[in-house]
């Protein structure tokens, strides 16, 4: 019975549709790009807990979260720990030296 | 200095060009092609090619910003000294210009640089390794300014403050360092970097240089120094850069109590040259090339391994040899024969520390320097 209980409790999260990511998706920038970009977002990969925590840390420091829970999801489907680690870009060459 | 409501303005252009998603080219003028961990405010890593030369050019140069960065006024700009002081000061840049000017080469590291390596991942800024870069910082001494301000007998710390500002409810970027370390000559206000004004993204017109300790205590566009026997009680310093006082198991949690302040860096190695997953030929000389740092003391080796850690051998040193400051290795190497040759670094200090196999997990993922390892594929 406890995978059974496992899989009730997983349904959930693995129900993130798209729906439910785009939501989280215009709330990321809604509630976070008043202060930053979102590169410092995108670079990570953390679990559910980890995000949880930085989404309280971010609320404590002024961050106007409505939505919550579709925040969170989003941020666990597209930058949980299980992702792929993207490649950080390279800006273009913007220095005054002789070239 | 630019107003909350100006900055906002600024960052909403900006993401609208951007679509919040930067698509559109990145560019931060003055600097070459950085690796871009942020855009706003700017985080930008220097590529590992540009960490071959033994001063660091002020173009190439890695960036990290908590907030967004102040515009400052030279004219209207001022540093005080105050709190426990028997003279307080307010200093404008010609009365700094005026005092004693000391030359301080060191190597400035991110105390986060290499935090990508860590697994489990840790929340922050995904270093590789090059938040770090080593400068020539030339300013004043802050034992003189202690002096000129007549420092009392209890003061145990300075508390400094530079121009930016927490937006919302950040806090503001506040750091504490003490007495032991601000006494040392080679801590200094600086206000010039590699012979140039300091840039506007690295300070200007001023910062606190901590020659050894991670970049959180290098506070930039510096304002205000306080002298106090209590140390700032703060976020960024009281919470953050915090590192466990034992060895946690990895992924666990740490008590606050369990935590202690970041001071000096830990003796590590990076590769410039080649590129992980770069090519080679079997027979025709490869020369190895990288930098070598151990925070307050002095690099005294560097060995390389060209078979994964099996047989190790001396690269040769670049002749600058001082504390705080980085030196270059360089290590010839003829590839053997076909196939794929994992290279690696290690690099020892005066006081005896050498670089580990792994290095301890942490929950802000700093102090990384674990040896490097680094592939290449040799082609008959």
């Amino acid at each position: 019975m406890k995978w059974l209980l496992g899989l009730v409790l997983v349904l959930p999260l693995a129900a993130a549709g798209p729906e439910a990511i785009e939501k989280g998706k215009a709330e990321e920038k809604r509630a976070c790009v008043g202060c930053h970009g979102l590169r410092i977002v995108h670079v990570q990969r953390l679990s559910r807990a980890q995000w949880d925590r930085e989404l309280t840390k971010m609320a404590g420091w002024g961050a106007p979260i409505k939505d919550r829970e579709a925040l969170l999801e989003y941020l666990v489907a597209t930058y949980g720990d299980d992702r792929a680690v993207a490649p950080i870009p390279r800006s273009e060459d913007a220095s005054n030296r002789k070239k | 200095m630019f107003s909350r409501r100006k900055w906002m303005k600024v960052l909403g252009a900006g993401m609208s060009a951007l679509d919040g998603w930067g698509q559109a080219p990145l560019r931060f003028p003055g600097k070459r092609s950085m690796l871009v961990q942020n855009d706003f405010p700017e985080d930008l890593e220097t590529p590992a090619e540009y960490l071959n030369t033994w001063i660091t050019p002020n173009d190439a140069f890695f960036v990290r910003q908590h907030l967004p960065r102040p515009k400052v006024d030279a004219a209207s700009w001022r540093l005080k000294v105050g709190g426990m002081a028997s003279n307080p000061l307010t200093l404008t840049l010609d009365d700094l210009k005026r005092m004693p000017q000391v030359k301080v080469p060191a190597t400035l590291e991110c105390a986060g640089n290499g935090r990508a390596n860590y697994r489990p991942k840790v929340p922050g800024l995904q270093w590789s390794k090059g938040a770090m870069g080593n400068a020539e910082w030339r300013g004043v001494r802050v034992a003189d300014l202690l002096k000129r301000a007549g420092a009392g007998a209890g003061v145990q710390y300075g508390n400094f403050n530079g121009a930016d500002q927490g937006v919302a409810k950040t806090p503001d970027f506040i750091r504490s360092i003490p007495m032991r370390k601000l006494t040392h000559e080679a801590t200094i206000v600086a206000l010039e970097m590699n012979g140039a004004p300091l840039p506007e993204i690295h300070g200007f017109p001023a910062r606190l240089i901590v020659p050894g300790w991670d970049g959180a205590n290098w506070v930039k566009w510096v304002t205000e120094m306080e002298l106090s026997a209590e140390p700032s009680k703060g976020f960024f310093f009281a919470t953050g850069y915090r590192y466990p006082k034992y060895s946690p198991a990895p992924g666990s949690a740490v008590k606050p109590e369990d935590m202690e302040v970041l001071e000096g860096m830990a003796v590590t190695s990076y590769f410039a040259h080649p590129a992980h997953g770069a090519t080679a030929k079997k027979g025709i000389p490869l020369r190895l090339q990288g930098v070598a740092y151990g925070g307050e003391n002095r690099v005294s080796r560097v060995e390389i391994s060209t078979d994964g850690g099996a047989k190790w051998l001396d690269a040769k040193l670049s002749p600058q040899n001082y504390p705080f400051a980085w030196r270059l290795f360089t290590f010839d190497w003829i590839p053997p024969e076909r196939g794929y040759h994992v290279l690696c670094s290690r690099a020892t200090d005066s006081a005896g520390r050498i670089q580990p196999v792994e290095c301890p997990w942490n929950p802000g993922g700093y102090m990384y320097n674990a040896i490097e390892r680094l592939g290449v594929m040799v082609e008959a």
